[in-house]
This record gives C-alpha cells, structure tokens and sequence, in this order.
C-alpha cells in the first residue's frame, strides 16, 4: 500500500511542483547566505588591511603628539560569525559585525554603524531561515489540507471505507508520505548547506537540523488536527492559511508592537544626546571641574594636571570625552535593560509559537541575535575602555610617538561560543505538535469516518 | 446472508426508510427499483454501515452491522454508482491497493486475472485511470469486488451509463458471481436489467418496500406495467 501511496504522490504533477520550488528557494536561500558570509569576510580582510595602513599614515603625520593621533585612530573589534549565521542571518545584517572605534567617547560611536541597503533591513534577507519559517508550511498546506478531502470530493472514499477496515491507518501512511518528502527536501538543503558554507558538524548544527525539522513537523501536525475536523477542502485551505498568516505575519508583528510599547527605549536617543552634550558643552565650562571629575573615575590618574591658565590640554580634551560617556552611562544602562527585557518577552512568546520560537532559536544558534549583539557591545566597551587605560598614561606625559609598535594593532575578536539549551530549543515544539496530534487523535475517534 | 429487519431511517421530519424487512439468500440476486428518493441507497448505505439507523437494525451473514461493523465490512463489496478510482495510478495498480485495503496482496499475474474476469481488455490493465471511461472503471469496481472474494455485494445503480453491451457483460458477471454464493443486492432504475439478472425484485416507495416478486414468475412488460402502478 505505500508504495502505491508514494507513486500516486509522485505521479501527481502539483505536489512535485511544490516540493521542487522548495527546493530552488531553499538553494536560493543558500546562495543569499553564502553571499553574506563572504561579504562579511570580506569586510573584516579589509578592514583588517585599512586599519595598519590608516594607523601608520596617521603615525607618520602626527609624529610629535601622541595625543593628536590618538583622536585619529581606530581600533577594529570584530564580533566573529560562525558560517552557521549563511542559514539564518538574523539581526546580523542591521547590527555590524565588526566596530571600529578610537579611544574618545564610546556612545556615539556605538551607533554609527555602515550604511545599510535599506529595503534589504525592510525585507530581511531571504536566508534559509526565511524559507524554512514562511514557504515551507506553505508548501506542507498544499500538500495536507485535502488529505480526506479530495478523496471525498473526487469520490474514491466510499470505496476506500467499504473496502479498509481501518481508513484511518491509510490516511497515516498518506501523511507520512508527504511528511518523509518534505524532510527529504530539508534534509537535502541542510546537506548541501553544510559543505557549500563549510559549516561544521557539531552540537549547534545539529540543535538548527532539529529545531528545523520539529518545526515542520509542527506544520505536519496542525495540519493532520485540522484534516481531522473532516471539513471540505476549502474550509481547510482557509483555516490552514489563515494560521499561518497569523503565525508567522500578525502574531510576531504584534508582539513586536507590545515590546516596543512596554518598553520603549527613548534612552536610545538621550544616550546620544546626553554624550554629546556631556562633552560638547564642557568647551564653554572651567576646564578644572572637568578635570577632577575625570581624577574622581580614574584616581590613578591624579597625578597628571591641567596646566594652570592654559585653554587647552590633551588631559583635558580626553577628560571631557570621558564625561560624554559618564553622564550617558546611566541612560545607556537603562537601553541595554530594556532591549534585554524586550527580548525576554520575545522569547516567552516564543514558547507559545512556534515560528517566533524557531527563529528566535535559529538565530541565538547562529549567533546572530539580539543576545549576541549586546555581549559584543559590552565586549567593545571592555575593548575600548582597555585601548583608553593604555594610551591614557602616554598621552598625559606626551610619550614619544615611536615608542609605541604601532603595527602590533591589528583587529581584535570577540568569538562567543553558542550555548545549546537542548530543552528549551527543542521542548515547546515537540509539546505543541503533540498537542495537535492528541487534539487530532480524539476529532478521529469522535467523528468516526463518515462517508 | 443480507438481512434487514424493521429497518429504519428518519432524517428530522422525513422518513427515507420505514420498517424495511428484507432478506436475501447466499447466491441470490436482489434487485430493488423505485424513483429517486424512494430509500434503494440508504437501504444499502445501511449496509455498508455508512448510516446509522434509526431504527431496526441489518445484519450479514449473521453479524449485525450496528454492533461489529469493521466485521461486517470483511464480508461486504460495493460498488457505487460511479466507480472513481485514483487517476493518477493504473488498472492494476488501483486494484493492488483497494486490494490492500480490504488486506489482500496479489501478484501482478492474479491481479491482471481479476481485471480480465472483470471485463477490462488486456491492453488497459497498465494504462492510468485517468484515460479509462466511466464502463472501465466500473470494471475496475467489479475487479474489487471480486478480488476481495465477498460473501454479499452491494451495488448502487451499478449499470446506469453503460453501454447495452457493457451492461449485458456485466450482468453476466453477476450471474457467475450468484452462481459461487454470493449474495447480490442491487439498486437500480433499469427495469429490464433487473428483470433479466435478478431472481427477486422489489419495487420502493417512499421508504416502504411495497412489493417483491419473482423474476421467473413476471414479464418485463408487466414489471414496468407493476411499477408504474406502484410509484
């Protein structure tokens, strides 16, 4: 019998359509992230180039002041993407994967980010991530929502049900026909990813290949509880594209919408405004309070003055960046709270949907979340308040410029290792398709097959 | 073999069956006539166990529907009145699997044997469904029925839309399968098919079965005569 199932399945025209446009979308998919991987790479070689060559032109105009050519040069901290983040790119492509940044003020410069294609950031890119969350139960709704139907509808059940005992186990087999070649299509996607990225085979890998496959099963699953309604085929059609409008279009948009009304981050914009003014506005101020503002952070650096009567100092300039970042620290602590609290509601949302929970998931294994981006800024915090501590001593005692081996400053990395929490990835998955499958398994026996 | 008593069928005000009593012996062909409406389909929807009745109950072979129907359905053919089969697979490969429906596994020869017993030209057995007629696929029903080796079969207008010659085949058909011990309960407006094929013919109306005689014992000039006094 499913042998005979599998060639009628293969025999239909419309279902191996289906499964092939999968599979294009899916190589698509791969492309589009190949693509993101290399360019990324790209940036980083180049950067990683520009950089000795922007910090030895900068060494040979300003030979004599070590405190002038700090205003000038950078320092790349690179936040490292495993080829992984090709399937699912996240927030990777409006959050840089590598700052450059000098040893004055940090704040502003945590936001001025490369300049973006701005339909890509409307759009997001059409990852693997995206294929799997939005076409493939597309395609799982094409091929199950007239399981029952269209057998009733072209009139070959009634002879099934006068001939099968059990109608119920041919209807099993018929899923599971559909189900093995959509799983054949991920798998085979999922393959070809892992040598075309070069993607390792490890834990991580192996938490995405599950987490993608519980989550098409979840498809699978509400589409046999809704087939077990036993309603006509366009009742199904609706009722299946209607949840996965809901699921995959309103719901996130709307829980997006009550993050960003619980938590509204105007410290986004008075961090900035804060910084700026907490050093702008210092040129017009008493340079000496200035000053011991800066001995109160950093008593080690009591020692060093402000030359009396002098309009100017290096001490000062810095001491005045400095304020830029401490007046701002406590509205840019409030941000970092708040996106941290948006994505804690995100992800308890998650657990009750599955295409928020997936690519929530997808995107923390692939190091390409929100999560990820906010250990890297306090990564670049840690990085740029280092770079200030060393060059802080030279600059108040005017070191001489070539006592410093320049060349020594290449990029540094920030690699953060995913954390795989096998439960809680794969767990609210597996009990959502159960649920659907229980629900589905008593519809079957309530509704008896009728003819 | 099929047996009903006092069988029952209301649906709100309407009744489609009243106190049918009906039996029908091994190796007889029944043949029930009447309009449309008069009750011949759910008779054998009753049967089949597709509808429940309201009251009374059917039996076969002795084994009530109501109480054993995935029993009752071993012991059971049907052939509908379109016989719509899965275009996309073949003759043979369509009888396979309502074959392993019914848990029957055939080799190809005794599958080709079937459809050949059944009427169906060699040269079709292969060929999709999609391209067969309405007279093939019937066949194709027939081959079913017979590979699942039934004691009784049920037949819902089973010659309308065949041709003279398909239909005559057919009722031979019938008339070997009455001659192994099957039992054959047909609904059908042909009065003259039924004259020719059956043993007893009973005329519906309104959910009553209102008389039963003997094919041998009536022409088919006073059958019509009969029924259209009765309807």
């Amino acid at each position: 019998m499913t042998a005979l199932l599998i060639k009628n399945f293969l025999r239909s025209k419309g279902l191996l359509t289906g499964l092939l446009v999968l599979l294009a979308a899916g190589f698509v998919s791969l492309n589009i992230g190949k693509y993101f991987l290399e360019k990324n790479k790209e940036i980083i070689e180049k950067t990683a180039e520009y950089q000795q060559k922007s910090i030895a032109r900068n060494v040979a105009f300003h030979p004599k002041e070590i405190g002038l050519l700090l205003y000038y040069v950078r320092f790349g901290l690179v936040n490292e993407m495993p080829n992984l983040a090709g399937l699912s790119i996240g927030q990777r492509d409006i959050n840089p994967s590598l700052q450059s940044v000098t040893i004055r003020n940090l704040e502003e410069q945590k936001y001025t980010t490369d300049l973006q294609n701005p339909l890509y950031q409307m759009l997001g890119n059409m990852d693997f991530s995206f294929v799997l969350i939005y076409l493939f139960p597309l395609i799982i709704i094409a091929f199950c929502f007239n399981l029952i139907s269209e057998e009733k509808e072209e009139g070959t059940w009634s002879l099934v049900l006068s001939q099968s005992a059990n109608p119920l186990k041919m209807l099993r087999l018929k899923m599971l026909v559909r189900y093995t070649s959509v799983l054949v299509v991920l798998l085979l996607l999922l393959l070809v990813a892992k040598f075309y990225l070069v993607i390792p085979f490890d834990a991580t890998f192996l938490a995405f290949i599950l987490t993608s496959i519980l989550y098409v099963s979840f498809w699978f699953s509400l589409a046999w509880l809704v087939v077990s309604f036993q309603k006509n085929s366009s009742q199904n059609a609706l009722i299946l594209l209607l949840s996965w409008v809901m699921l995959t279009i309103v719901l996130p948009a709307g829980i997006n919408a009550i993050t960003v009304t619980l938590y509204p981050v105007p410290e986004a914009f008075s961090s900035v405004l804060e910084s700026r003014d907490g050093y702008h506005n210092k040129w017009d101020e008493p340079k000496e309070p200035t000053v011991a503002k800066f001995h109160q952070h950093y008593p080690q650096f009591s020692q060093y003055r402000h030359p009396e009567g002098k309009d100017y100092s290096w001490l000062w300039y810095y001491a005045m960046q400095q304020m830029g970042d401490d007046e701002a620290a406590t509205n840019a602590q409030a941000f970092k709270e708040k996106l941290q609290k948006r994505n804690t509601i995100s992800s308890i949302a998650g657990l009750f949907f599955p295409t928020i929970h997936t690519q929530l998931s997808l995107n923390a294994l692939s190091l390409s979340d929100m999560d990820n981006y906010l250990h890297f800024i306090e990564k670049l915090e840690g990085f740029h308040e280092q770079k200030r501590l060393h060059f802080y001593p030279k600059i108040f005692t005017d070191a001489a410029v070539s006592g410093e081996d320049w060349g020594g400053f290449g990029l540094d990395y920030f690699k953060e290792k995913a954390n795989v929490h096998w439960l809680r990835t794969l767990f609210p998955l597996l009990i959502i398709s159960g649920l659907c499958l229980i629900l589905a398994k008593m519809k079957f026996r309530k509704n008896q097959m009728a003819g | 073999m099929l047996q009903a008593t006092n069988l029952s069928k209301t649906y709100g005000e309407q009744t489609a069956l009243n106190n049918l009593n009906l039996t029908i012996h091994e190796g007889e062909i029944f043949a029930l006539l009447g309009q449309n409406g008069a009750g011949k389909t759910t008779t054998i929807n009753c049967f089949l166990g597709f509808i429940e009745p309201s009251g009374g109950g059917v039996s076969i072979n002795g084994v009530s529907v109501a109480d054993n129907a995935l029993e009752t359905k071993k012991y059971l053919a049907y052939i509908p009145e379109t016989v719509m089969l899965y275009a996309n697979l073949t003759g043979t490969e369509n009888l396979a699997f309502f074959s392993s429906l019914a848990g029957f596994s055939y080799n190809e020869e005794q599958l080709s044997g079937f459809l050949s017993k059944a009427g169906l030209q060699t040269a079709a057995h292969n060929q999709r469904v999609g391209g067969y007629s309405k007279g093939m696929r019937q066949k194709v029903g027939i081959a079913i029925a017979i590979a699942k080796k039934a004691k009784a079969l049920l037949l819902d207008e089973p010659t309308s839309g065949l041709d003279p010659k398909a239909s005559n085949e057919f009722s031979e058909i019938l008339r070997e399968l009455a001659k192994n011990g099957t039992a054959v309960l047909m609904a059908t407006h042909d009065i003259f098919r039924a004259k020719e094929v059956a043993n007893r013919i009973g005329i519906m109306k309104e959910g009553n079965l209102v008389s039963v005689i003997d094919a041998k014992d009536i022409s088919a000039n006073e059958l019509e005569q009969l029924y259209l006094q009765t309807v």
